[in-house]
């Protein structure tokens, strides 16, 4: 009686060390999950599951990675926190995915960020928030890097970013290809500009005294509020001002009337820089009846190859998935090529810290360059890494096209003033 | 420099509360004759905006055709969606007319960012003059001057209509005792069928001539109701010639921010003087159960 026991003690561990071994072994050869998150209603968010399906699609037809197929699970959060905790919390522990992708506004990232860290230990996996801006993701693995380290932020809309590498980058935009010595600067009063009108302690001065710094003048500066439609009398006191240059660090305000009313102002010839939002977009020539011509704005969507990844790319994206290259499109591609490249580094998903110590040093051709991350505070390496040209609104034909002026390796014009431009 | 300010200020208050005055004259007409807050005012602007665009757009007419089918559009959709549909059923359960009303409103909104969302790039091609000019120091564009003529070509022919018809008699008597007019022999739900048409004269005359200088969008609807509420309400609900004050109040407020001080404010102001003027004289500046 003893020895059948024994057998069937013998059995009973067998069995459960085989099936053991079967899920572990069915883990290092099944697919290669990725959770993708985001507002299915939202433009930006539609772009950015275009893009990360074009990417597994181009990583499957390769190979998958190490030789294992890729799966992407989308899931809609409706822009709603609760959904997209409870949607996090299913990928990570009922999908076992290695990594999530969240591409929608940062708020959502911060929530995924919060759930995943209590996740991490008991269900190891990666995060990356792909078009979320701002500072809260980095800030907290700064702040906190044993808890937060499993996160990633492929967003260059990070204040460090902005103080440090894009003013120096339009000074010389403003001094060299615009000629202006005096310049009048414009924020939007949201959070993001917040760091960049008072200045980041122990990083950098505000955006002011940086201009100043590097030579120019500020002679105007003035905040516009979100809801405002009215924008003459700023237009009309930067003519006043004597700037010879307007930057306008705006994504969000209604950019339609705003432009419109640059346009029809004593500001008009005044060469006018946007940092970003819908005159970096292809629409912005129709919603504003081609008075955007001269505008100057940071733009990724512009037709220009920045690398051998960036036409196929905005051609498959559009043909294949029926959507255009919105911003977050880019850098949720590049995000998932990147931790294609850092998996393989680290020869597969089973060991979470080796793959977190390989996104930190990764570095993969990208559509806008080089994507990567910083070793300690992650959020992307910025220019000349990750490079977002400055194109300038110009007449093609009867219509406007944003055509390249900034870096000059990529340039595909020349700046023109939007005197010239308009005669 | 106090100087340019100084006209700055002028010549912006009456730009600017000119077309204040566009924007609040339909809802001040339906507070007067109605006696309704209407909510889905809003509606007028997005249908304005929308329909003229999908009009030449979806069926490839000229603008000049696409204009009065979209006034007769507007007119239609007044009687019977809102008239006929919420107002006549609900006039006396005031919570359902208003829930009823800014509903429709938001569903148009929402409709309307469905089929035209901002990537579609909808505009509309009413610049008459394109171009600035300069009155002493103070530029303005010749668009922004044509919208605020308007303001006060339309106005003005209201204004006449109360006061030298027939028809704006029997309003303003409707205005005043509508129980006294009907013994007069007053056909009321004619003229209120009148008034709906003719408050959505104005939005529209307005979203034609500000489109070269506003922005077109599917929520735009919203910031211009409340900007006709806050005229209505400052001037006294319904009352024309209080609006017209307050849109030139609010006007000058705008300017008088925005030139001194920082334009970001402006919205708030007017806010706060608005409700200064609402503590100390209640009703507001014109408070009187007349529409003149």
């Amino acid at each position: 009686m003893n020895g059948c026991k024994m057998v069937c003690k013998g059995i009973t561990v067998f069995l459960f060390t085989l099936a053991l071994v079967t899920s572990a072994l069915a883990q290092d050869k099944g697919p290669i999950i990725i959770g993708f998150m985001g507002n299915l209603s939202a433009a930006p968010c539609l772009s950015a599951r275009g893009a990360a399906q074009l990417a597994v699609e181009e990583m499957n037809a390769a190979g998958g990675i190490l030789g294992r197929p890729v799966e992407l699970i989308i899931e809609d959060t409706k822009g709603e926190i609760p959904k997209a905790v409870e949607l996090y919390k299913k990928l990570v522990m009922t999908n076992k995915v290695s990594a999530v992708v969240i591409a929608e506004k940062v708020e959502m990232a911060v929530a995924g960020m919060e759930i995943g860290a209590e996740l991490f230990r008991e269900y190891p996996h990666v995060m990356f928030s792909t078009i979320g801006s701002g500072d809260v993701i980095w800030h907290r693995v700064r702040d906190a890097y044993d808890k937060y380290k499993f996160g990633f932020q492929t967003y260059y809309a990070v204040s460090t970013h902005y103080l440090t590498t894009f003013s120096h980058l339009n000074a010389t935009v403003f001094k060299e290809l615009a000629g202006a010595k005096k310049i009048a600067l414009v924020y939007e009063d949201m959070e993001w500009t917040r760091p960049l009108r008072r200045g980041l302690e122990g990083v950098s001065p505000r955006l002011a005294e940086v201009y100043q710094k590097d030579g120019l003048e500020v002679v105007h500066e003035t905040t516009v509020s979100t809801d405002q439609k009215m924008f003459t009398s700023i237009f009309e006191q930067i003519a006043a001002s004597g700037a010879d240059a307007i930057d306008c660090v705006i994504g969000y305000i209604d950019q339609g009337a705003f432009i419109k009313q640059w346009e029809q102002s004593s500001a008009r010839d005044i060469p006018i820089f946007i940092w970003g939002g819908l005159a970096g977009m292809p629409p912005a020539w129709q919603v504003t009846q081609g008075k955007t011509l001269g505008v100057m704005v940071g733009s990724s969507m512009t037709r220009v190859a920045i690398t051998e990844k960036t036409i196929p790319f905005m051609d498959n994206l559009a043909t294949k998935y029926k959507v255009g290259p919105i911003f977050g499109s880019h850098t949720t591609y590049d995000t998932l090529f990147g931790l294609k490249k850092a998996i393989e580094n680290a020869g597969g998903v089973a060991d979470v810290e080796a793959l977190i110590k390989q996104l930190e040093a990764v570095e993969e051709v990208a559509v806008l360059g080089t994507i990567g991350w910083d070793a300690k505070l992650h959020y992307n390496l910025p220019h000349p890494k990750y490079i977002t040209p400055v194109v300038q609104w110009q007449k093609q034909g009867d219509q406007g096209a944003m055509q390249v002026i900034f870096p000059a390796e990529f340039a595909t014009s020349k700046y023109m003033t939007p005197a010239d431009l308009r005669k | 420099m106090l100087m340019y300010q100084i006209q700055s200020v002028l010549v912006y208050t009456f730009i600017w509360g000119s077309i204040y005055l566009l924007i609040s004259l339909g809802f001040s007409l339906i507070c007067g004759v109605l006696r309704i807050f209407h909510l889905g005012y809003g509606v007028t602007f997005v249908l304005a905006a929308y329909g003229t665009y999908a009009l030449m757009n979806e069926l490839h007419l000229s603008l000049w055709t696409a204009i009065p089918l979209i006034f007769v559009l507007q007119i239609v959709i007044a009687l019977l969606v809102f008239y006929k549909g919420i107002f006549q059923r609900y006039l006396e359960q005031e919570e359902i007319l208003l829930t009823l009303s800014i509903l429709v409103f938001l569903a148009v909104t929402h409709l309307a960012n469905h089929i035209y969302p901002i990537t579609a790039g909808v505009s509309l091609p009413t610049t008459i003059i394109d171009g600035t000019f300069l009155i002493g120091k103070v530029r303005i564009s010749y668009q922004m001057l044509f919208a605020a003529l308007a303001g006060i070509v339309v106005t003005s022919l209201f204004v006449w209509m109360f006061l030298k018809t027939r028809i704006g008699l029997i309003i303003r008597a409707m205005s005043q005792d509508i129980h006294a007019s009907r013994l007069m022999g007053a056909d009321v739900n004619m003229m209120y069928y009148l008034a709906m048409a003719l408050s959505v004269i104005p939005p529209t005359i307005c979203v034609l001539m500000i489109a070269p200088f506003w922005s077109i969008d599917p929520h735009m609807g919203m910031g211009l109701l409340i900007t006709a509420m806050l005229v209505s309400i400052l001037g006294g609900l319904g009352n024309l010639k209080g609006s017209i004050v307050a849109s030139y109040l609010i006007g000058f407020i705008h300017a008088f921010v925005s030139f001194f001080y920082v334009s970001r404010f402006m919205g708030f102001a007017a806010l706060v003087v608005t409700l200064m003027v609402m503590i100390f004289k209640r009703g507001g500046l014109y408070p009187g159960e007349t529409i003149w």
